[in-house]
């Protein structure tokens, strides 16, 4: 999920948070085969969160005309739906609550804390059963497996952090928009050039709405360094690599004068400015094509989506996204049943050839963008015969992406903080800002400052 | 005694008389109304307070934690800065917001024929929903040489001033745009009240030979005092609870220097969780304005029209 929806969704998530009390009361209950052997023929119900709310009646009727096919495939399974989303703020407390759908996407922040809390049930011998696990990426896997291996949710949805850039304002500044830059180095002197020969920013930061702390955290681990210690118990970005971040961002304005003149940016707004050309570079995960060119009209020609940039690496970048979770409560019977749906709605398409191009088809009535890339949650091999036969449907131009797609087989993939990752963001946000917006700002005792408010925090 | 005469002049009623009088009906009228008065204000209120003694998100069992979340808000080190911010946003606010509607108001009410089209021109901002104002002006404050006010001053030889990016101009912005915002609105508070004032006092000032200032200062001031008294103290309010603009124009930004005690408040419940603490602050806000309004009602007693 990326940042704009995720805070869309804490918003409506708190609005709603009383009816969606009331809509998921009847989750899944305990069954009593829960050791017992599996059994694929007895009738079973489950609960799959996630359902379209009422404002969007098109996808209301596509779910539901998927929930009907799925049952009439499946005469012994009956699926039931509610609205509720994953939302940081309440999840841990329908948990703990116990109010869970059996099956729901979650972010890929939460199972870092859920597994060992056992709040995720092993899936491990069920994948098998119904033929997933041998289509899933390893690497994105990990983020659902224990030390074992034993895996405990299905990733679907994978996204990692670029950088965009403007190709139009790559040539007018003499750059070659083929070879984006690669290290931090390359980006402070491609942003010299921009600002140079065209007067726009060369490279723009994101600094409000938590995105500040977000995209900090994305350039502290293209340099080597962590935000959080593992147990999410202490900050540990006091030290070289954040510093360093800071100090380049502090260079890049003070110095070069290559930001621009806007330090108070969230998504929206950065988008916008980018899509309208007036920046060159911005940290970026790829779905910004999506708003860049759909709301804002920028020529699909001029976008170009490279790989973060890392410094005395490759380290990795940051990485976030969308698992399936399965209720912890469910049985046997509903674990099987729920990953037979999973594997229908978010797998199928990948090894049905008919699907997948009735899908890219269905996108491109819709006006949403088939063939933007993304990290695969499959295996690589069965991700690039989807892709080849959604290629003719293509409407997004794959090439300009070229520099992100190596990456994101390259490129170690970091999860965001696992405690309290929002709160820590919104305490970087003043940080980077003082940077942009104070030509004294002193980036040590900005960072002591801020990593003593932020464990304080995290021991509540 | 008159009183006792009057007593006994008016005789008890039974309940029966009160039955049959209709006053069950007249309860039984008003009562879904008070009982939804009762839920619907003050019922929030309430809970407001309860909550702010509890552990909780709204999900699970609430747990009572005493006075922890006001010690915990009380010394959070990002309180007095949020204080100081919202401070100063609300003297800004006096000094520069709060003289602009008056003026405005008793220059319409001096113009004979074409006030009711200051009137409107007046109100207008009133009327545009406070999100697309903050957008377009927005859109003034653009940081860069081209942005409409940096472009402006630059005919003259000024700036590019930073606006919004800069931490010293980024609350003095914002006030000027409540302010404009603001200002029809109380405009037509203060026009209301001017049509009160009598017209005779006028017309004796005018013979004893007084201009226009000298009528304002003396004849239309004193007569409207009442109600610049209450405006006062209803925008000393409204300041302490600004919230919409600093969210949009900023975030709280730059460097918190727009955070404000509602900001905090709204980052407490919405980016923390922590309702516990975010209701809380707004108690300790609310107890705030509470004396505020007790102490500035006995301090303007004695100016008061009444």
């Amino acid at each position: 999920m990326t940042r704009t929806a995720r805070c869309v969704a804490a918003l409506t998530t708190t609005v709603a948070l009383l009816v969606t009390a009331a809509a998921c009361a009847d989750g899944t209950t305990p069954a009593a085969d829960g050791a017992g052997a599996v059994d694929e023929n007895a009738p079973v119900t489950i609960t799959i969160g996630d359902r379209p709310t009422p404002d969007k009646p098109n996808d209301i009727a596509a779910f539901d005309r998927n929930v009907k096919k799925f049952m009439d495939a499946h005469p012994n399974i009956t699926v039931k739906s509610t609205e509720t989303k994953w939302d940081a703020q309440t999840f841990q407390a329908q948990v703990a609550g116990g109010s869970l759908p059996t099956v729901m996407n979650i972010s890929f922040t939460e199972p870092a804390n859920m597994i060992p809390n056992k709040q995720l049930p092993d899936i491990t011998d069920e994948l098998k059963l119904v033929d997933l696990t041998k289509d899933l990426n390893p690497n994105v896997l990990k983020i659902v497996q224990d030390d074992a291996g034993r895996i405990y949710g299905v990733p679907i949805d994978v996204f990692s952090v670029g950088l965009a850039y403007n190709r139009a304002l790559f040539k007018q500044a003499g750059l070659d928009p083929e070879k984006p830059p690669t290290t931090w180095d390359e980006v402070r002197e491609y942003a010299r050039q921009i600002t140079e020969k065209t007067g726009k920013a060369g490279y723009a930061q994101l600094t409000k709405d938590n995105t500040g702390g977000w995209m900090l955290t994305t350039m502290t681990y293209s340099m080597g360094g962590t935000v959080q210690s593992e147990d999410g118990k202490k900050s540990t970005f006091n030290d070289a690599p954040t510093k360093k971040a800071l100090q380049l961002l502090k260079d890049m304005r003070w110095s070069d004068n290559t930001m621009g003149s806007n330090f108070l940016y969230n998504q929206e707004e950065i988008r916008q400015d980018f899509a309208a050309g007036k920046i060159g570079m911005v940290l970026q995960a790829p779905d910004a094509y999506d708003m860049a060119v759909k709301n804002f009209g920028m020529k699909p020609a001029d976008y170009g989506h490279a790989a973060l940039p890392q410094d005395g690496g490759p380290h990795g970048t940051l990485t976030g996204g969308s698992i399936k979770m399965i209720n912890p409560k469910a049985s046997k019977n509903e674990i099987v049943a729920a990953l037979k749906w999973i594997k229908s709605q978010e797998f199928d398409k990948y090894t049905d050839e008919q699907l997948a191009v009735q899908n890219a088809k269905d996108t491109i009535a819709d006006k949403g963008f088939v063939g933007r890339p993304g990290i695969t949650p499959l295996s690589q091999e069965t991700y690039d015969r989807y892709n080849k036969w959604r290629e003719p449907y293509n409407n997004v131009p794959v090439q300009q992406f070229a520099g992100y797609l190596e990456s994101t087989k390259s490129l170690k993939l970091l999860p965001e903080p696992s405690n309290k990752a929002q709160e820590v963001y919104a305490m970087l946000d003043p940080v980077v800002q003082k940077v942009l917006t104070d030509k004294n700002a002193d980036v040590d005792k900005l960072l002591t400052d801020a990593a003593s408010k932020i464990d304080a925090r995290l021991g509540r | 005694m008159a009183l006792s005469i009057r007593t006994a002049a008016r005789p008890r009623r039974s309940p029966v008389s009160w039955f049959r009088s209709g006053g069950l009906s007249s309860v039984l009228f008003a009562l879904p109304l008070v009982l939804v008065f009762l839920y619907f204000s003050w019922g929030p209120i309430v809970r407001g307070l309860v909550l702010s003694f509890q552990k909780n998100n709204l999900v699970t069992a609430p747990e009572w934690v005493g006075t922890a979340n006001f010690s915990y808000v009380l010394t959070d080190p990002q309180l007095p800065q949020a204080a100081a911010n919202t401070l100063y946003f609300a003297l800004l606010a006096l000094v520069f917001g709060f003289p602009v509607p008056l003026f405005l108001a008793v220059f319409i009410s001096e113009l004979r024929t074409t006030g009711w089209l200051y009137n409107v021109i007046s109100y207008l901002p009133a009327v545009v929903p406070p999100v697309a104002a903050i957008l377009l002006w927005k859109f003034f404050y653009d940081p860069s040489g081209t942005g409409v006010f940096n472009a402006i001053l630059g005919w003259v030889g000024l700036g590019p001033y930073a606006w919004l990016n800069s931490p010293s101009l980024a609350m003095p912005a914002i006030v000027l745009e409540a302010t404009w915002a603001g200002a029809g609105a109380t405009s037509i508070i203060y026009l209301a009240a001017l049509t009160g004032v009598r017209t005779e006092l006028y017309e004796a000032a005018e013979l004893d030979g007084a201009g226009i200032w000298r009528r304002v200062w003396h004849v239309t001031l004193p007569q409207i005092r009442g109600i610049i008294l209450i405006m006062m103290l209803l925008q000393l309010i409204g300041t302490f609870q600004v919230f919409t603009e600093p969210f949009l124009f900023t975030g709280g930004g730059p460097d918190n220097a727009t955070t404000t005690i509602l900001l905090l408040i709204y980052r407490y419940a919405f980016i923390n969780g922590d309702f516990g603490a975010a209701t809380a602050l707004s108690v300790l806000l609310a107890g705030v304005l509470c004396v505020l309004s007790v102490v500035y009602h006995f301090l303007t007693r004695r100016w008061s029209t009444t």
